[in-house]
C-alpha cells in the first residue's frame, strides 16, 4: 500500500516537473515525440491525423522545443487517451474564436519569453489584432474572420522569412485572398457606404505594376497587402491616410501633391488617379486634356485645371521630342564612327529631367514643371550643337579627302601626259 | 621649248608624286602615334589624378557606356560604384553634407558602401575597384570593372 | 629620262656587293607588246596595288584592333573615333578588299577572254585561280573582325552552308567556327586565318605568280597573234619606264577610286553583334557572295531525293575545279583560233555572276 502511494506521488512529482518542463524548455532543442503524436498520426480521420502529421514536418515551434501541451495542454507522455486529456492536465481541445488569439498570446505577449527565443520580435501582436476589422469582428462574435492560426497555420508554422511559409512576402496577397477573394465567405460583409465588399481586389493586384515588381522585378521591398492595410492590425487606411501611406515609399510624390489644391479636395488623394488595387504604370497620357486623360473626368474646357493640364502635357511632350531628336543625332554620329560619349551620357541626363517633370507634375502647377522642361532644354541643346560640331567634323574630313583626291588626280593627268612625251619607238 | 615642256612635266609630277606621298605618309604618322585615351574604355578607365579629388567630395563620369561615381571619403580613401539608380536609372550624385549618394529623383539615398538606406532604390549600387598607380604624390586614380 | 646621280651611286654600290648587271640588263630590255587589247595587262598590276593597300592598312588596323568577342567591337569604335586618321585607315580597308575582289574578278575574266592561260602559261592561271579564292577567304573573314551584327549572322549563314557539304560538311562548320555555333572562339579563329595561315599562302601563291610573269612575259591574244602571222608586227614598248610609269598611273585611278568610295559611302559601325538577338531582316552575305547565296535560295529543299542545298554546293565546288582547270579543258593548241565553246561558257559565267549578284541585291 506505501508503495502505491509512493509510486503514485512519484509519477505526481513526475508528471508535474514534465508539465513545467514541457512549459519552457530551458534550451532550444527541437521537442522530443509525444505521446499525442503516436497516436494522433495513426488516426484514420484527416481532421486528427494531418496537425500530427504537419507539426512533424517543419514547425518553428516544435524546433525550438515546444510541443502539442504547450498549447493544447494535456499529458505529452500519457499513452491512454482519457487519462492523456484529463481535466487535471489543463486540457484546452482545439482553441476557437477568441481562444486562438489567447493560446497565442500566452507566450507571443511575453516579452520575458519572447527575448529567450526571438529577442527582436515584437510582442504586441494581439494588442494591435484587436484593433483591426478581424479583431473588431471577432470581439463582437464573427468566428469566420481571420485569427491567428488562419494567417500563419497552427501545425507546421514556418517562420515569417522562410519562402514557404504563407505570410512569406511573395505568399501574403495569395493568402489573405483565400478569404477575400471569396464571394461565398465574404458574403454578408459590406464597405462603410453599405455596399457590398468586393472580392476583386486581389485579381486587380495581379495586374497591378506592384505585383509586377515584386514577381517579376524579383523586388521584394514592393507593396503586398500588409504594406498598406497593416499587418496584425489589418484595415483599409482611412481618408486623408491614404497619402501618407503611399507616401511612405513614394516620398517625393507626397510632398508635392501636398502642396497642391488637389490634396484638399480629393477624398481618396493619390487613389482618385492611380486606383488602389489595379495600380498601373503611369503613362503621360494620363495627364492632359484628351479622351484618354484622368484631368477631363473632373476638369471642363476653359478652368484653370484644364488650363494647367494642357500646358503640363505640352511642357512633357516637348522635352520628349528633343530628347528623342538628340537621340538620333548622337546615333547618326555614333554609326559614322565619331566619338559620342558624354553625349550618351548627357542624354541621360536630359531622361533624367523628364522623369524630374514627371514628379513635379504632382503639385499640379506647371511653374516647377517648367523650370525642369528648361533645364533639360538646355542640355538636348548642347548634345544638338555637339552633335552637329561631330557631323561638321565629318565634311571637314570629307573636304581633306577631296584635296587628296584632286592631287591624285592631278598625277594621273602628269602621268598620262609623260607617258605620251616619252619617244615612241624607243631610242635605243 | 620640247625640253622647256619636258622639265616643266617632271616637275609638275615630281610635285605630284611628293605631294601625294605626304597625304599618304602624313595620316599613316599620326595614325601610329598613340591616341590621348590609350585603350577602348570598357573595363578600365583613368578618372584623373588623385590630386584633383577633394576629400568628402564625388564625381560623376564615364565609364563604358554608363556613368560611375567616384567618391573621395572623408578620410581620403577612393570608392566606385555605377552612377544609375537601381530605382528607374536617374543618375546619382555625392552629398557631402550626409556623406552619402543621393538620387534626385525620387530621394533615394545610398551609403557609402553602396547600400540603399531610405527611398524606393531596390538594389545597392554596384561597386567597382579602385586603384591608385604612378609615382607617389603623382598618383592616378583607376577604376576598373574587376 | 636619266636617273639622278645619288640613285647612280647607291645602285654601283650594290652591284658590287650582288651583282645587279643581269637584272638591270633584263629590266633594260624587257619589252611589252603593245596592241589594241594591251589595256588589260594592266588589271593584274592594279590587282596586286590593292593587294597593298591591304597589307598597309591591315598592319595599321593590327597595331589597336582587339580580337575577343568582348573587345572586338569597342576596338573598332576606338580606331575610328579615337585614333588620328582612324576613320580613313578603317575605310581604306574595307574598301579596298572590295575593289580587290571586284578587280581580281576583271583580272580572271580578262585573262580568260584574252585566253592567256594557253601554254605555257596553266601553271599562272592555276595560281592566279587560287589567289582568287583566297581573297574571298580574306573577304569572307576579314568581314566578321569589326563583331557587328550583320558580320554576326552573314557568318552563322555563311558558315552553316559549309555544312551542306556531304560527309565533310559537319566536320567542317566545327572546323571553321572554333565549335558549334559564331562564337568568340570562331572570331579568334577567323582573324589567325586572316592574319596569318592566308597572308602565308598568298606569299607563296603570288610569289610564284609574279616569277612565271617575270621569266614568260605578256601573253598575245589569239587575234592580235593572227594579225602577226599575217606579217604585221607587234609593236612593242620598252618596259622601263613606258609600261611602268603606265602602271603606276592605273595604280593611281585606283587610289583615286578608293579616295572617292571613302569619301562618299563611309563605311558603317553597325550595332554589337549580340548572339541571342533575333537575325535581323534581309540577312545577306558581301556581294561578291551574293550570286551563290541567291542561286541557293532558289533551289528547292530537295531535288531528286537528294538535299538541295548539297546540290548547290557541290555545284559551285564542281565550278571551281571546271576552273582551275580551264587550260587543261581548252584541246586546242596555242595558235589555233579560239574555242567557241569556252567563249560561249564565259559569256554565260559572266552574265549569270552579274545578274544574280543584281537580284540578290534587291531581293531583300
Amino acid at each position: 500500500m506505501a508503495t502505491t502511494q509512493l509510486s503514485r506521488r512519484l509519477a505526481g512529482i513526475v508528471l508535474a516537473v514534465t508539465v513545467c518542463a514541457a512549459a519552457a524548455p530551458a534550451a532550444a532543442q527541437t521537442a522530443a515525440v509525444t505521446q499525442c503524436e503516436t497516436c494522433h498520426r495513426g488516426q484514420a480521420d484527416a481532421r486528427l491525423s494531418t496537425p500530427a502529421r504537419d507539426f512533424a514536418l517543419t514547425d518553428v515551434h516544435r524546433e525550438r522545443g515546444f510541443s502539442c501541451v504547450n498549447c493544447h495542454g494535456g499529458n505529452a507522455s500519457e499513452p491512454d487517451q482519457i487519462k492523456a486529456k484529463a481535466p487535471s492536465t489543463g486540457f484546452k481541445g482545439k482553441p476557437a474564436g477568441q481562444a486562438v488569439i489567447a493560446v497565442c498570446a500566452q507566450c507571443h505577449s511575453d516579452a520575458t519569453l519572447m527575448r529567450k527565443f526571438a529577442p527582436k520580435q515584437r510582442i504586441d501582436q494581439a494588442a494591435e489584432y484587436a484593433t483591426s476589422v478581424h479583431g473588431q469582428q471577432l470581439a463582437k462574435g464573427d468566428t469566420r474572420v481571420a485569427t491567428c492560426a488562419s494567417c500563419h497555420g497552427a501545425h507546421g508554422v514556418r517562420l515569417v522569412g522562410d519562402a514557404q511559409s504563407p505570410v512569406y512576402v511573395r505568399n501574403v496577397a495569395t493568402t489573405c485572398s483565400r478569404c477575400h477573394s471569396d464571394p461565398a465567405r465574404m458574403s454578408g460583409y459590406t464597405l462603410p457606404d453599405g455596399s457590398p465588399l468586393p472580392t476583386d481586389q486581389h485579381a486587380k493586384y495581379t495586374r497591378s505594376v506592384h505585383h509586377a515588381a515584386m514577381v517579376k522585378g524579383n523586388d521584394l521591398s514592393a507593396p503586398t497587402c500588409n504594406d498598406c492595410h497593416g499587418n496584425h492590425g489589418a484595415a483599409p487606411p482611412g481618408v486623408g491616410a491614404i497619402a501618407n501611406v503611399c507616401g511612405t515609399c513614394h516620398t517625393v510624390f507626397a510632398t508635392k501633391f501636398a502642396l497642391s489644391a488637389h490634396s484638399q479636395i480629393f477624398d481618396r488623394s493619390c487613389v482618385e488617379c492611380h486606383s488602389n488595387h489595379e495600380i498601373a504604370k503611369p503613362s503621360d497620357e494620363m495627364l492632359g486634356t484628351d479622351k484618354a486623360a484622368v484631368c477631363v473626368t473632373c476638369h471642363g474646357d476653359g478652368d484653370n485645371g484644364f488650363k494647367a493640364a494642357a500646358a503640363m502635357r505640352g511642357q512633357i511632350e516637348q522635352l520628349k521630342a528633343a530628347i528623342s531628336h538628340s537621340e538620333s543625332v548622337v546615333a547618326e554620329a555614333e554609326n559614322a564612327g565619331m566619338a559620342m560619349g558624354s553625349q550618351s551620357i548627357a542624354l541621360r541626363e536630359a531622361s533624367n529631367r523628364l522623369t524630374l517633370a514627371r514628379t513635379e507634375l504632382h503639385a499640379f502647377d506647371p511653374k516647377p514643371v517648367e523650370a525642369v522642361l528648361q533645364e533639360g532644354l538646355a542640355i538636348t541643346a548642347k548634345i544638338d550643337a555637339e552633335g552637329a560640331a561631330a557631323l561638321a567634323e565629318m565634311s571637314y574630313r570629307r573636304t581633306g579627302l577631296a584635296v587628296s583626291l584632286a592631287a591624285i588626280l592631278l598625277v594621273v593627268v602628269a602621268l598620262r601626259l609623260k607617258i605620251r612625251s616619252l619617244p615612241y619607238p624607243p631610242d635605243r | 621649248m620640247e625640253l622647256k615642256r619636258r622639265t616643266f612635266l617632271d616637275s609638275l609630277l615630281s610635285v605630284g608624286f611628293v605631294s601625294t606621298a605626304v597625304a599618304v605618309l602624313y595620316p599613316v604618322w599620326r595614325y601610329v602615334i598613340p591616341p590621348a585615351n590609350a585603350e577602348p574604355a570598357t573595363d578600365s578607365i583613368v578618372a584623373g589624378k588623385a590630386s584633383e579629388f577633394a576629400k568628402n567630395s564625388g564625381a560623376v563620369m564615364k565609364f563604358g557606356t554608363k556613368p560611375a561615381i567616384l567618391v573621395r571619403m572623408p578620410d581620403g580613401d577612393f570608392r566606385a560604384f555605377t552612377a544609375v539608380c537601381t530605382h528607374l536609372e536617374c543618375t546619382v550624385q555625392y552629398k557631402p553634407e550626409t556623406s552619402q549618394i543621393w538620387c534626385a529623383c525620387h530621394n533615394g539615398m545610398y551609403d557609402l558602401a553602396g547600400n540603399v538606406v531610405s527611398g524606393p532604390p531596390p538594389r545597392p549600387l554596384d561597386a567597382f575597384k579602385v586603384n591608385l598607380r604612378g609615382e607617389p604624390g603623382q598618383e592616378e586614380v583607376v577604376i576598373s570593372r574587376t | 629620262m636619266r636617273p639622278p646621280a645619288v640613285t647612280q651611286q647607291v645602285l654601283a654600290w650594290l652591284d658590287e656587293r650582288l651583282d645587279l648587271s643581269g637584272l638591270r640588263a633584263f629590266i633594260a630590255e624587257k619589252s611589252v607588246p603593245r596592241h589594241r587589247h594591251s589595256v588589260w595587262y594592266y588589271m593584274g598590276g592594279i590587282t596586286l596595288f590593292l593587294v597593298g593597300v591591304q597589307v598597309a592598312t591591315g598592319i595599321l588596323l593590327l597595331l589597336y584592333y582587339r580580337p575577343s568577342a568582348a573587345e572586338a567591337y569597342e576596338s573598332v569604335q576606338f580606331i575610328v573615333s579615337q585614333v588620328e586618321f582612324g576613320w580613313l585607315i578603317r575605310n581604306l580597308h574595307s574598301w579596298s578588299a572590295n575593289l580587290l575582289i571586284l578587280m581580281a574578278f576583271v583580272h580572271l575574266f580578262s585573262t580568260f577572254f584574252l585566253r592567256a592561260y594557253r601554254k605555257p602559261r596553266e601553271l599562272t592561271w592555276v595560281t592566279g585561280v587560287l589567289l582568287l579564292f583566297i581573297m574571298m577567304g580574306f573577304g569572307f573573314s576579314g568581314y566578321l573582325l569589326p563583331w557587328n551584327e550583320l558580320a554576326f549572322f552573314a557568318t552563322k549563314v555563311g558558315t552553316g552552308i559549309a555544312g551542306a557539304v556531304p560527309v565533310a560538311g559537319d566536320f567542317m562548320v566545327r572546323f571553321l567556327r572554333g565549335g558549334d555555333e559564331v562564337t568568340g572562339a570562331t572570331l579568334t579563329r577567323f582573324y589567325g586565318i586572316h592574319v596569318a595561315i592566308l597572308p602565308a599562302i598568298t606569299t607563296v601563291l603570288l610569289g610564284v605568280h609574279l616569277l612565271l610573269i617575270q621569266r614568260q612575259g605578256m601573253s598575245v591574244p589569239p587575234s592580235i597573234e593572227k594579225r602577226a602571222k599575217a606579217g604585221e608586227k607587234i609593236r612593242e614598248e620598252p618596259f622601263f619606264p613606258n609600261y611602268v610609269l603606265h602602271d603606276v598611273m592605273w595604280w593611281y585611278v585606283a587610289l583615286a577610286v578608293l579616295a572617292a568610295l571613302a569619301l562618299f559611302l563611309p563605311w558603317e559601325l553597325g550595332k554589337k553583334a549580340d548572339a541571342f538577338a533575333p537575325v535581323p531582316a534581309g540577312i545577306r552575305p558581301e556581294w561578291y557572295f551574293l550570286a551563290m547565296f541567291q542561286t541557293l535560295k532558289l533551289i528547292p529543299s530537295h531535288v531528286f531525293g537528294l538535299e538541295g542545298e548539297m546540290l548547290g554546293v557541290m555545284g559551285f565546288n564542281i565550278a571551281a575545279v571546271l576552273l582551275l582547270l580551264v587550260p587543261f579543258i581548252d584541246r586546242r593548241p596555242a595558235d589555233s583560233g579560239q574555242s567557241r565553246v569556252l567563249t560561249a561558257a564565259g559569256i554565260l559565267a559572266v552574265t549569270y555572276l552579274v545578274v544574280f549578284t543584281i537580284y540578290g541585291y534587291y531581293a531583300a
